[in-house]
């Protein structure tokens, strides 16, 4: 029955639901995984990676994580194409508001901004919505440092820790027991991150080629914008693996053999 | 009363052995009245690469924010550093835009190339001639002054001493010859590992 509401983005089915947001929605819920996780002193940004062809050419930077200013970065999950065109725009809104403001966007109204855009093409214009959730993370002097999320209906919201793509309520409802508000630092949020990246991904094994790390630190009043090198990669991958290990062993500990 | 004269200012840029040097003054005036001498015309477009616009002070603003703007944005989309060279292109067509209600500036561009890491001088008119130059730049309202003292100070394969001793020396006598120039000057010389910078206290008059 809902077939004859879901092939136009402008009208409401009868029971008040927009049917192609919510199967761009649906596109997301399969694509790569994005996690994003809000700790004392930066932030970690944290994406799976689906490219691993061999024949595939090596990236510039990276492959889902974008920088959008000097204070901004993004990780998106979905249509790349999409991703791309919607990366494209909020680097522009970034650059005019200094242009205009001689000073850099806040976070959020770079958010909001986009998010604008992202509601219009589900309400006129005929066109489908953008199949990207975005997960912003940034600095500014008005909050410091803040994790954002949006979704193709142009909905955002402000997060201490979060996670989009392929199961990514399973990776939420891990991080809301693990995460610690106010005690949690850039290590712990990176060694949380593999942790919960491990859960979630579809592969057995997690391996330090198929994620891509971000981190999102100030220093001397500047902001700086890490993609972590292979080698810290696969060291935290170590530890992770190393600390599991000594948790199994721990519980085989506890059970006494029958 | 010529536009490019209601502010007055000065920039040059000199070419050294792996180094490149660019100096200003630090006038701003309105036409005989000097309102402030800690006034910017070299901006940074990169770690080595530098702008020095000279011309009406608003210009000087508005050019160097636009500028600024795309180099930005270059920078995300080609996720490098943008080279002299390309900045020079850049700058061209900024003014070519305006062809034909121009922005009042004359733009050096001095900067050591990223990868090649060769000293690179250069400079446009104000609607976006670009001029590569092996030796020297110069913009202002003393630009003749500047051409007579450069062209007498300037050697080939200056070190970076010699090469700020030049421009210098360059700039200095030359902004004393003009009224609307001078009250202090800044030079930047860019070497491939490091940029010093350090500002002359001139006649201040």
């Amino acid at each position: 029955m809902s077939r004859r509401y879901d092939s136009r983005t402008t009208i409401f089915s009868p029971e008040g639901r927009l049917y192609q947001v919510e199967y761009a929605m649906e596109a997301i819920g399969h694509a790569g995984t994005c996690l994003g996780i809000l700790a004392s002193d930066g932030i970690v940004l944290a994406a799976e990676k689906r490219n691993t062809n061999k024949l595939l050419d090596e990236i510039s930077f990276s492959e889902k994580i974008y920088k959008l200013h000097d204070d901004m970065a993004c990780s998106v999950a979905g249509i790349t194409s999409d991703a791309n065109v919607l990366t494209n725009q909020l680097r522009l809104f970034a650059q005019r508001h200094l242009l205009q403001y001689g000073e850099p966007i806040p976070c959020e109204q770079l958010v909001a901004t986009l998010c604008d855009i992202k509601q219009a093409y589900t309400q006129f214009g005929g066109k489908r919505p953008f199949g990207v959730s975005i997960l912003y993370v940034g600095w500014d002097k008005h909050h410091g440092f803040q994790l954002y999320q949006s979704d193709p209906s142009g909905n955002y919201g402000g997060w201490k820790a979060t996670c989009i793509g392929n199961n990514s309520s399973a990776a939420v409802s891990m991080l809301k027991q693990e995460y610690k508000e106010g005690e949690t630092n850039l290590k712990q949020a990176l060694d949380l991150s593999i942790k919960v990246l491990s859960k979630t991904l579809d592969t057995n094994k997690l391996t330090a080629d198929k994620v891509e790390i971000a981190t999102l630190t100030r220093e001397n009043n500047v902001t700086c914008i890490r993609i972590l090198p292979t080698s810290e990669m696969e060291a935290l991958v170590k530890k992770f693996e190393e600390e599991e290990a000594k948790a199994e062993a721990e519980k085989k500990k506890d059970k006494p053999s029958s | 009363m010529s536009i490019m004269s209601y502010n007055g200012g000065a920039i040059m840029a000199m070419r050294g052995k792996d180094c490149v040097a660019i100096a200003a003054d630090r006038r701003f005036g309105i036409q005989a009245q000097t309102v402030s001498m800690d006034f910017d015309k070299i901006f940074e477009m990169g770690p080595r690469l530098y702008i020095g616009l000279a011309g009406l002070a608003t210009d000087i603003q508005t050019v160097s924010e636009r500028l600024k703007f795309r180099v930005n944005l270059y920078e995300l989309r080609e996720n490098r550093r943008i080279k002299p060279k390309t900045l020079l292109s850049v700058v061209s067509n900024l003014l070519y835009e305006r062809r034909f209600g121009p922005y009042f500036i004359e733009p050096v561009i001095a900067g050591i190339d990223p990868l090649t890491l060769e000293p690179y001088v250069a400079s446009c008119d104000l609607i976006g001639c670009p001029m590569v130059a092996k030796d020297f730049a110069v913009s202002g309202t003393c630009s003749e002054q500047m051409y007579g003292m450069c062209e007498s100070l300037w050697v080939e394969d200056m070190t970076p001493d010699q090469l700020f001793e030049a421009i210098s020396q360059a700039l200095m006598n030359s902004v004393d010859r003009d009224a609307l120039s001078g009250w202090g000057a800044i030079v930047h010389i860019i070497e491939r590992d490091r940029v010093t910078t350090k500002t002359l206290k001139t006649r201040m008059d």
